[in-house]
């Protein structure tokens, strides 16, 4: 004769931030837990919010730029990248060849930055000592080095303007460029080095926070991490803008759609932006004009609204501009990659233990201030 | 276990390379030339006066609106020793709010503000914040002593999106336009 | 002998080893810190000191100018005890650890017995701190420490089990004695491989370290001690680092015996057994700082499931080897093809292609 004992359990609720051992921000979430596992998360966000989209409406054009970089501060120039194509596009102007050039080199050095900023972000995550975070920001640091020498600035660029670029890169820039870009290579090998076939890697990420083609699509998802589930979509080539058309790359794509491609996914879009930067230093003209001809000192773009859409290292960052007329927008909206994301958090974790939510959390690659604007 | 090998081989060849931290107070790496820096006024040696007018152009267009700038009438003006009919008379600049846009300078008619590109620019560290609101004579004292060497000034016309004014006379350091 | 009185013998010896390995664990916490910045291709400490090597005095006044808190609704005695029960059992192993053939404080017949049953005292010292604190986080710290410290142990006692099999004897001297011609590595690679991997455990050091690095428990067990308190703790787990370092060549790496034999002197023997513990000791920080950590469950799984069932093939080979007297060289083959099976088996199993999940459909959540 069995007794059968039920063992009371109580679900424990707990807090896991604002404060972040990890590096992702002022992110809180209350997590029940049962035993080990997760049965329930409530993300909750705001913390982060400084009203960006309303203090873009009393700037004019050129003052907003410096907002978007603060909007996506690990991945400025694709942020302003959006935004300037986006007034671009509102006043018909045409860009001159050097300017797209420059800025797409830019850019994608950028995402490369970033990228390395989720390597280390990642594996500190996981529990490599600081390692990885050290190898990353040394390539990020020379990143960081040489746009100091391009535009005047560390981190918050404010480079591009509506026309092409505020002034020309030093005259350097090819060589350092290049120099940069092969650095750039040994610092990918060491963290393919010690990450990729890694078993203890392996046996934490396969299989964990899981979302497939289908379940991306329908959650909004866009980036590394719908194409690590397994859909082949890049606006790059989906919906071209700059000079994207004229140049040969690959789209890194996944299987599984689990933490562990997104990491292999976001590791190949590194190796192929250094693709892309050298193919745009060969390709460069050696001089010309930066800016469209014909701008007027303060810019007055016709009345009317544009919806522009670019691919951010962390997914589609759209800025939608309503214009009415005068030098200031009427509307910036900024349609922002990670808060898709987070969105599907709770179905991502929930059924793993506590500490695989850190690092599927960690996995997302979240930039708060484009959560909360 | 081959993985296992792989990571330990890659940290392994890290140590054989140099280190790359350096010790900052003790050694500071060497800016380079177009580094923001915090914003400051530039003092004309010719005419021992400030370049600034006190326009206020520079206020309008910062987007945090850390600047605030009064002009009064030039004494020399008067006195008939210098060509500028205003002065600049008081500049407070918030070195808390200031986000070194470069707006300032770009706008800037008389090229009178720049951001300081020496390590004297970045260094700002004070206990309190109401001692980062400098005041004209703070803003003017990297310049008047003479360190302030070589301050970055984009050729004109580029910021300025295609527009510049016509070179005057006095302002001879500026470099033609090369817009388009 | 230091002294004729037997007891004011062992009272001077005891001092000599516990102030020789208090200044061993000061110098071993600069030490990891330099290793562990240089493979991150950085300085480490600079500042305290030329070349930071004040470092670990400036924490250490550091730490003991500390507020000693206590919180209010913690079991005062159980609270302030787990540091000395921590702390102790680490000291008391050194008692019977010899550093070369005449140098140690008493050398026991049963040496590497005592010593294996003594380090497993520092377990209830993590669970008097865990239940201690009154902290709910702390209490489950520190029972996954435990688990984890008493799953370890038992590989490392069959690794260690299998070297004395080999030997004949429990007593350090006479195994270091025995390995004159060869180290007791080349006849149990296998033994060795599962010795440092239990030592990671044992210790808390990654990739082990979750109990106590988590990011959600911050420190484990030890959540709610500052000061000198936890600097007992730190301090305990160097003494640990210390002494299963010194112990693990004693036992494989042919301590002061091996390579140049027992006729030169001691100061010599004395810097080779140094030089022994510090190749461990740089193993063990370099395993430290570049791989990720395991979560707790795949840790148990990888003890029980792989450490355990190749722990006890070590002790058959022994066995059969040893009864039917094969020759010795049979007992490496064995003990190195065992090695690379169990090397095989992980590295099959971490590539399997993980199960489908069953949680992967959530049920939409109703009204908020």
């Amino acid at each position: 004769m069995t007794i059968e004992r039920e063992l009371e359990t109580i679900d424990v609720s707990f807090n896991v931030g604002p404060q972040h051992p990890a590096t992702h921000g002022v992110f809180r979430m209350v997590l029940t837990v049962d035993g080990e596992v997760v049965v329930e998360l409530e993300p909750v966000i705001g913390y982060l919010h400084r009203g960006a989209e309303k203090l873009s409406e009393n700037c004019d054009y050129r003052q907003a730029i410096g907002f978007q970089d603060r909007t996506e501060y690990l991945s400025q120039f694709n942020a302003e990248l959006c935004y300037v194509i986006a007034v671009e596009k509102l006043m018909g102007l045409e860009v001159p060849e050097r300017a797209e050039y420059i800025r797409v080199i830019l850019t994608e050095l950028n995402r490369i930055a970033s990228h390395l900023m989720f390597m280390g972000a990642f594996s500190a995550d996981l529990g490599v000592f600081g390692t990885l975070f050290m190898y990353a920001f040394r390539e990020r640091e020379r990143m960081q080095d040489l746009f100091e020498e391009i535009s005047g600035d560390r981190m918050m660029y404010s480079y591009f303007r509506v026309g092409g670029l505020a002034w020309d890169v030093p005259e350097d820039f090819v060589e350092r460029t290049r120099w940069v870009v092969q650095q750039v290579r040994q610092g990918i090998a060491d963290i393919d080095g010690l990450l990729t076939k890694n078993e203890v890697l392996l046996a934490r990420t396969r299989g964990i926070g899981v979302m497939n083609a289908e379940q991306s699509i329908d959650w909004g998802f866009s980036g590394p991490m719908l194409r690590a589930a397994g859909v082949r979509h890049d606006l790059r080539r989906a919906e071209p803008y700059s000079i994207y058309d004229r140049l040969e790359f690959d789209i890194p794509v996944g299987e599984n759609g689990d933490v562990y491609d997104r990491y292999i996914v976001r590791l190949e879009e590194m190796r192929q932006s250094v693709r892309i930067v050298e193919q745009c230093l060969d390709q460069m003209p050696k001089d010309g004009p930066i800016v469209a001809p014909g701008l007027k000192r303060v810019l007055r773009p016709p009345a009317g609204e544009v919806y522009m859409r670019t691919e951010n290292p962390r997914g589609e960052y759209g800025i939608y501009l309503v214009s009415k007329g005068t030098d200031k927008p009427y509307r910036l909206k900024i349609r922002s990659p990670s808060f898709c994301h987070l969105a599907a958090l709770r179905n991502m974790v929930v059924g793993h233990y506590v500490a695989d939510a850190v690092i599927i959390l960690g996995s997302v690659d979240i930039v708060l201030c484009e959560v909360d604007r | 276990m081959l993985g296992l090998f792989r990571a330990l081989s890659t940290t392994l060849s890290a140590v054989l390379r140099k280190p790359v931290t350096v010790q900052y107070p003790a050694v500071h790496k060497e800016l380079p030339h177009r580094t923001r820096g915090f914003p400051v006024l530039l003092w004309d040696f010719e005419v021992d006066e400030p370049f600034c007018t006190g326009c206020q152009v520079c206020a309008r267009y910062c987007p945090t609106e850390c600047m605030s700038v009064t002009m009064k009438d030039n004494p020399k003006h008067a006195e008939g020793k210098s060509k500028r009919r205003k002065i600049v008379d008081r500049f407070y600049i918030d070195y808390a709010r200031c986000m070194r846009c470069n707006i300032c300078v770009e706008v800037c008619n008389f090229d009178a503000i720049v951001l300081n590109n020496s390590w004297s620019g970045h260094e700002v560290s004070r206990y309190d914040r109401r001692d980062l609101v400098y005041d004209r004579e703070d803003l003017l004292a990297e310049s008047k002593e003479g360190s302030l060497t070589n301050p970055f000034r984009e050729p004109l016309g580029m910021a300025h999106s295609g527009w510049s004014p016509k070179p005057r006379g006095e302002k001879a350091e500026e470099e033609e336009p090369s817009g388009e | 002998m230091i002294a004729d009185n037997p007891w004011i013998d062992a009272v001077v010896r005891t001092l000599l080893v516990v102030m020789l390995v208090i200044v061993v664990a000061l110098i071993l916490i600069w030490v990891e810190r330099k290793v562990a910045g240089r493979i991150q291709m950085r300085l480490g400490p600079m500042v305290v000191g030329p070349y930071g090597l004040l470092q670990s005095v400036a924490d250490a006044i550091k730490l003991l100018t500390k507020e000693d808190l206590r919180p209010a609704s913690a079991d005062r005695w159980v609270f302030e005890l787990a540091p000395f029960v921590a702390f102790v059992p680490s000291l008391l192993t050194l008692m019977s650890l010899p550093f070369t053939a005449h140098l140690f404080v008493r050398n026991l017949e049963l040496g590497l017995f005592y010593i294996v049953a003594v380090s497993g005292l520092s377990i209830v010292g993590l669970l008097m701190a865990g239940w201690g604190s009154a902290n709910k986080y702390a209490l489950l710290g520190a029972v996954r420490a435990a688990a984890q410290l008493i799953s370890y142990e038992i590989p490392l006692v069959m690794a260690i089990l299998a070297v004395a099999m080999v030997s004949g004897t429990l007593n350090l001297v006479e195994i270091v004695e025995g390995q004159g011609r060869v180290p007791y590595i080349v006849w149990q690679p296998l033994g060795f491989v599962i010795f440092i991997i239990a030592t990671l455990a044992e210790l808390y050091r990654n990739p082990f370290d979750i109990p106590t690095a988590e990011s959600e428990i911050v420190g484990g067990p030890f959540i709610e001690y500052s000061g000198i308190r936890w600097s007992m703790f730190f301090f305990a787990e160097y003494v640990n680092v210390f002494m299963l370092s010194v112990l693990g060549s004693l036992v494989f790496l042919g301590g002061w015996n091996w390579p140049l034999g027992n006729e030169v002197g001691w100061p010599l023997q004395l810097v080779l057994i140094f030089a022994k513990t510090s190749a461990m000791l740089l193993v063990f920080m370099w395993l430290r700082v570049s791989l990720p950590r395991l979560r707790i469950d795949q840790l148990m799984s990888f003890c029980w499931q792989v450490l355990l069932p190749f722990s006890f093939l070590g002790i058959i080979i022994n066995g059969l080897v040893l009864v039917y007297e094969w020759p010795d060289v049979l007992l490496g083959l064995f003990s190195g093809v065992a090695a690379l099976i169990a090397g095989w088996a992980v590295y099959r199993g971490s590539r399997r292609a993980a199960p489908a999940q069953p949680w992967s459909s959530v049920p939409a959540r109703g009204t908020n």
